[in-house]
């Protein structure tokens, strides 16, 4: 089942003269890990807060279960938040550092759910255990916190909603590689518990290649190639996913 | 050119480099590669004498650079010893570099003879592959890319034709693609002018690719040391393990990383045996006890775990 669908995505900042993002299609199924990869200011953080409204576009459509996520009153949106939810790349500065933990997970529970004091306190905390994270972190600040520590909570906030589906943009590339790895790993087996479904942005062709199962690389705010992964290791089309992939240095293994 | 012997290093109470030795020859790279706050760029700091001594403290052990203790040397040896002899290149180049002042000007105070400072200041931007600004004396810092601002870097490096040169996650901030381009300009730049480079980082990968030594730190220690082949296809400290079961790979696509659990101790509560113990996959019940001493396993290739000859 197709789960979003993004038809001729096209933004422009009104500074720039170049699109941003020219002319991109997107098609995702339910239970699956779509990666978007290529170089810092190729376009792809401007697609990911353009399929959730974060930013508005001049042309094209987001389709999320056959409704367009643009055309759609606010109020209506805010409903459709709830299960579109985004994990953002720098730990450090995505949390508020006066707010302690506990209290980030419990206010999305404020702000989506009708529930009591003591109901929200118990699914902050079943949160935050699915991320790996006990009851001692309630009261901690994100100072307190390792980066790995920090994006754990970046993930809590992002299930807190029960979400399908995920935009992880470049969620472990401030990351030491064997911090990385277990982000990784803790993705994957979320999207296998829960069935979710990702759009996983990043720089790094290795990551997208251990843990999605289609790519779109991306250059200049167009694809220049989309291909199951495998497929795009094997084969690579374009002069461009051979650069990338030759800097991923994956020979090593 | 480098040898440093039982190195060290106190913050406040804290050891942070627990005795350290490592040794850097002539045209060799040597490899330092472990996670965030293990101690490895205070073992690149130490060996510029640039610990900031408000902060932290060399308690003992020594650096010989060319076989003489810089740890003896007068803040005039050390002036004539660093940026010429030894030069240092660190993680985020737009935090190192003046904003306030041009490239020119600030490639021309890194030369050592400041005549004809024109032609050399194109000469080496040309050699950092950056031709394109080498003709332009009003460039700032701000108008160039990362990738740009870090081959000025280099270039105030090399500048001074230096025998040494560390590199302290030189790629980090990075793309991968603007990686790629920087290690090649390093590995160029090695050959063409000899240099000898402590290359410190926390991704295996980007050490395995440069250099032809390892040395793999945790909580303060070498752990395991040996030539790059020996560590690449047989890692014998189940942290060294580890580092490279976190590296993507293909071949297990889609399956989970051999990772490492937990996270990396606090200097001010390490365990008390071997301080890898808590977040061992191999561990035995006497590694709680006692911390083990680096042992030989063959040739040059050594480590520091008591079950590092059965772990093939």
């Amino acid at each position: 089942m197709e789960l979003l669908k993004v038809k001729n995505l096209k933004k422009i900042f009104p500074k720039h003269k170049v699109a941003a993002v020219d002319g991109v299609d997107i098609s995702i199924s339910k239970g699956e890990i779509y990666g978007l990869v290529g170089e810092s200011g190729c376009g792809k953080s401007t697609i990911a807060r353009a399929i959730l409204r974060l930013i508005e576009v001049q042309e094209g459509s987001v389709l999320y279960k056959e409704q367009d996520l643009l055309k759609m009153p606010y109020r209506k949106m805010r409903a459709f938040r709830k299960s579109l939810q985004m994990i953002f790349q720098d730990p450090h500065t995505s949390l508020d550092p006066r707010v302690k933990i506990g209290e980030i997970i419990e206010e999305v529970f404020i702000i989506h759910d009708n529930l009591s004091q003591q109901e929200r306190r118990n699914k902050t905390l079943e949160t935050l255990e699915m991320v790996g994270l006990g009851e001692a972190y309630l009261g901690r600040l994100p100072s307190e916190l390792s980066g790995g520590e920090r994006q754990r909570v970046g993930i809590a906030r992002a299930l807190a909603t029960d979400p399908e589906f995920i935009i992880c943009d470049e969620p472990v590339s401030s990351l030491d590689i064997s911090v990385q790895a277990q982000i990784l790993n803790l993705l994957m087996d979320l999207q296998k518990r829960k069935n979710l479904t990702y759009l996983f942005i990043s720089h790094d062709l290795g990551v997208v290649g251990s843990i999605c199962d289609r790519v779109s690389v991306m250059r200049k705010g167009r694809f220049v190639e989309t291909a199951p992964c495998e497929e795009i290791f094997a084969s690579p089309k374009h002069e461009y996913t051979k650069t990338l992939l030759n800097a991923s240095r994956l020979h090593f293994r | 050119m480098l040898k440093i012997e039982g190195l060290r290093v106190k913050y406040g109470a804290d050891e942070v480099v627990r005795g350290v030795d490592l040794a850097v020859k002539k045209g060799e790279c040597v490899g330092l590669v472990g996670e965030s706050g293990c101690g490895k760029t205070t073992v690149g700091l130490s060996a510029a004498r640039l610990i900031d001594a408000r902060k932290g403290k060399i308690v003992s052990g020594k650096i010989l650079f060319e076989g003489r203790d810089i740890l003896e040397f007068d803040a005039e040896g050390l002036r004539k010893l660093r940026g010429r002899r030894i030069s240092y290149v660190f993680q985020e180049p737009f935090s190192s570099l003046n904003p306030v002042f041009t490239v020119h000007e600030q490639l021309k105070e890194a030369l050592r003879e400041k005549g004809k400072a024109q032609e050399a200041i194109s000469e080496i931007l040309k050699s950092v592959g950056l031709e394109k600004i080498s003709g332009k004396k009003n460039i700032y810092p701000h108008e160039l890319s990362g990738g740009m601002q870090q081959r000025v870097m280099i270039a105030m490096a090399i500048a001074s034709r230096p025998d040494l040169v560390i590199l302290d996650e030189p790629t980090t901030a990075l793309d991968v693609s603007v990686q790629n381009q920087i290690l090649e300009l390093i590995a160029e730049l090695k050959e063409k002018m000899n240099l000898s480079i402590l290359f410190i980082s926390h991704d295996l990968r980007i050490v395995f690719s440069m250099a032809d030594r390892i040395n793999v730190m945790y909580a303060g220690r070498i752990v395991e040391s040996g030539p790059k082949k020996d560590i690449v296809s047989q890692p014998r400290h189940p942290y060294t393990k580890g580092l490279i079961g976190s590296i993507p790979s293909l071949k297990n696509r889609k399956k989970r990383f051999e990772a490492i659990e937990g996270k990396t101790p606090l200097f001010s509560d390490l365990p008390k045996g071997c301080k890898f113990y808590p977040r061992c996959k191999f561990r035995i019940e006497k590694c709680e006890d006692e911390e083990p001493a680096i042992e030989n396993i063959s040739g040059d290739h050594f480590a520091r775990c008591v079950r590092a000859k059965e772990l093939v």
